[in-house]
């Protein structure tokens, strides 16, 4: 088997962020499950690409790359939206937040305190 | 500048809430002995903010009538009494100041005008609310009005979901020709055309995740 480039800094990149993921969370033995399946499947898609072909052909698309590039599209679109909208709901607590304060120290400013 | 704005405005006998929006130019030095309410926020959050900050505030005072008036001198506090005057005939909730209706004095440049007029049909595909004028920050509310609108729009798409509020709470709402006097210091201080995507963008923003 010849593994090129790609493959192992693919390979490097996916092990850094499970050793990354398993320091931020080391909780729970599912975390760790989880992240070694993350992992795990990620390594062997790296290694053996060919076999990604196969579900791509199962469900219509030609190549896994292709297809593993529109989940992908899919899925950051889907986070950039939970972000933002998450974003505009600290954005409104912040708002009240600074408007009740400024409500709380309204002055008269023709009368001295 | 706010501080003749605000002269002119209390010479016509009315209650002046002034909301600092964290401005670094001293504006509380300027306004300081006259006799205004002054709020301030710690952080700057954007006009709509500054505005619904105001409104809140006239609220616990229990004012009966409330208007949005610029501070940088655009507006024309001879407008105001006309105004209520109007919002009292014709038994409305909410009264929208327009530059572009007959009998407004204004010297609003030619690109300003295609501009708003773009802008206010963005703000009709919004709200379902056509003005002549959708831009104008000039207006005035009557209590229920005032209970039943609240901004969340921070900076620059509030006039859009104003309109929308307006339409929604089933708001009884007319127009009124007010006077607009650009001067060199409102060109600095307020809106460039170019705002004009950024103020888009916003609006778009805020239709899809109200």
């Amino acid at each position: 088997m010849n593994i090129t480039i790609i493959q192992v800094v693919l390979t490097i990149c996916i092990a850094l962020i499970a050793i990354y993921m398993y320091i931020r969370l080391r909780s729970g033995l599912f975390d760790v499950i989880l992240i070694g399946l993350f992992f795990a499947v990620g390594i062997f898609f790296v290694l053996f690409p060919e076999t990604t072909n196969d579900i791509a052909h199962f469900v219509g698309v030609s190549k896994g790359a292709n297809l593993f590039l529109y989940t992908a599209i899919l899925f950051l679109f889907f986070l950039i939206l939970k972000l933002y909208s998450r974003l505009r709901r600290v954005e409104q607590k912040f708002t009240e937040f600074v408007r009740n304060k400024s409500l709380e120290e309204a002055e008269e400013l023709d009368k001295k305190n | 500048m706010i501080r003749k704005t605000v002269t002119e405005v209390l010479e016509k006998g009315y209650n002046i809430v002034v909301v600092d929006d964290c401005s670094k130019d001293g504006s509380k030095k300027q306004v300081t002995g006259l006799p205004v309410y002054y709020l301030r926020h710690r952080v700057n959050m954007g006009q709509g903010a500054a505005l619904q900050t105001g409104i809140d505030f006239a609220k616990k005072k229990g004012a009966k009538y409330f208007i949005t008036f610029d501070a940088d001198g655009q507006h024309d506090s001879n407008d105001i009494p006309g105004m209520i005057e109007f919002l009292e005939k014709e038994k409305v909730d909410v009264v929208f100041g327009s530059r572009f209706l007959p009998g407004s004095k204004t010297n609003v440049s030619r690109y300003r005008s295609v501009a708003l007029n773009f802008g206010r049909y963005i703000n009709f595909l919004v709200s379902g609310i056509m003005l002549s004028d959708s831009f104008n920050g000039f207006r005035l509310l009557s209590k229920s009005a005032a209970e039943k609108i609240t901004l969340t729009e921070n900076r620059m798409a509030h006039p859009a979901e104003f309109l929308l509020l307006t339409a929604e709470k089933k708001l009884k709402y007319r127009e009124y020709p007010v006077a607009i006097h650009y001067s060199d210091y409102s060109r600095g201080k307020g809106l460039k055309n170019r705002d004009g995507i950024k103020i888009l963008f916003e609006i778009l923003l805020y239709k899809i995740f109200r």
